[in-house]
């Protein structure tokens, strides 16, 4: 008797809190308000990211050797130095995209689940 | 009624330790236990907001900080986006409705490959549609801090929707906008994309250096200096080994260009993409042309003005390509 009535409260407080917490959301919605170039000003119901680009910009019309996309794997490094970022170690080629599995049934050997 | 902040903040606040808690203990947890506790996440969020789909149909068990796993197309019309995107690279789709929020999973090959989201742009309003790019991190909340603390803007605060994930939306100190997500269904897996699936992404920059210099602080990156022709910065950005991200310097004489992300989808023929974007009421922004791995990219613009990449990626004796 005892033990049915100590399983029975923290069950009916967690009921409590989610029928609360449930009842909390129907009234807040969503929605956010933001006026930085490339986001609107709409306030938004629900769910949105709210991106949008500034309007009026162009793409491309860069020279012939404007170089957009990743290599194959081990090219040449331009010379290091003068970065605000830390250079890898010139001993190291420029990696490629993923290429394949590497291994496992869960498509592999990338960091472990967090 | 709507505007509670405080309500809605102490919500996601709970919901953000719930979702960590289940995130780090969900194997310990007996089953009915954790589906207990994500029925009361899940039922709370959901009564919140609506709740954008997961980005995988099952958890992958790989993390990959720094990789684009997700992109979400802002657009006044999705139904005209599923028109041009299922014909151009044969994506199917699956309509999610509820109160305010239309949302579209886009699949290709039946994977989620990718959101769209319609979003009303007013008349008048000088914005365009575009695709925003997720980045994957580990905790989200702290990416934000070191964003903001690089010089960075948070434009979306951080949040929770469940089953998805939590994610925020930053720019970058020369403004180009992405987000951030840490994933309820962990990252994608590296392989190689498949035609039709997003392949590559770019940053274009007034200063790569600065950039990556920023990219590199959120997401741990290796940085390589590429060697260019042009004269420009241009780098790539690495996490396990991976090239994750190009950032390049636009050019100098530049004008009437401001920073920005831009994906890549895969394709078998660039030219053939921009023909068959062009009969579906697209346009060509830049011309086929060879990038550095030898295949083509191109630049298009779909029906509404969203740009996005498509990129030639050929593999020798492969029977994935026709």
């Amino acid at each position: 008797m005892m033990n049915s009535r100590v399983t029975r409260v923290p069950l009916a407080l967690a009921a409590a809190i989610a029928v609360g917490i449930s009842m909390a959301g129907c009234v807040v919605g969503g929605g956010y308000y933001d006026t930085d170039a490339g986001y609107d000003t709409d306030v938004t119901v629900g769910y949105s990211p709210g991106y949008l680009e500034p309007y009026g910009y162009a793409l491309g019309g860069w020279g012939g050797g404007y170089r957009l996309g990743p290599g194959r794997g081990g090219e040449r490094r331009s010379p290091q130095g003068g970065h605000a970022y830390r250079s890898a170690p010139a001993s190291r080629g420029t990696p490629s995209i993923p290429h394949g599995s590497r291994g496992g049934s869960q498509g592999g050997a990338g960091r472990p689940h967090r | 009624m709507r505007h509670a902040p405080a309500i809605r903040i102490a919500i996601e606040t709970l919901m953000h330790h719930l979702a960590n808690f289940l995130r780090n203990y969900r194997a310990a947890l007996s089953g009915g236990a954790a589906i207990a506790l994500s029925l009361v996440a899940a039922s709370a969020v959901a009564a919140a907001a609506f709740n954008p789909p997961p980005i995988a149909d099952a958890p992958t068990r790989e993390h990959h900080v720094g990789k684009v796993i997700w992109t979400e197309l802002v657009t006044p019309d999705v139904a005209a986006a599923k028109v041009f995107y299922g014909g151009l690279f044969g994506w199917t789709f699956q309509d999610y409705v509820a109160a305010d929020t239309r949302y579209v999973l886009a699949r290709q090959d039946s994977v989620p490959v990718a959101g769209f989201v319609q979003h009303r742009i007013r008349p008048g309003t000088k914005r365009e549609p575009a695709w925003l790019s997720f980045i994957a991190v580990q905790d989200v909340d702290v990416t934000v801090r070191n964003a903001v603390s690089a010089g960075g803007k948070l434009l979306r605060p951080a949040r929770t929707y469940a089953p998805r994930g939590r994610q925020a939306v930053l720019a970058d100190p020369e403004g180009a906008v992405f987000a951030v997500m840490a994933s309820f269904t962990d990252d994608p897996v590296d392989d190689l994309a498949r035609p039709g699936a997003w392949i590559w992404s770019s940053l274009l920059a007034h200063d790569a250096s600065v950039d990556a210099a920023f990219y590199q602080t959120l997401f741990g990156y290796d940085v390589f200096d590429q060697e260019s022709e042009d004269g420009e910065d241009h780098v790539v950005l690495s996490t396990d080994d991976y090239a994750r991200a190009g950032v390049n310097t636009l050019p100098a004489d530049a004008v009437r260009r401001h920073p920005r992300w831009l994906g890549f989808i895969r394709v078998a023929d660039a030219g053939a993409a921009c023909a068959r974007a062009v009969q579906l009421g697209g346009s060509v922004l830049v011309a086929p042309r060879v990038d550095r791995h030898g295949g083509q990219l191109a630049i298009l613009a779909d029906t509404a003005g969203a740009a996005f990449g498509v990129m030639e990626w050929s593999v020798p004796d492969s029977s994935e390509l026709p």
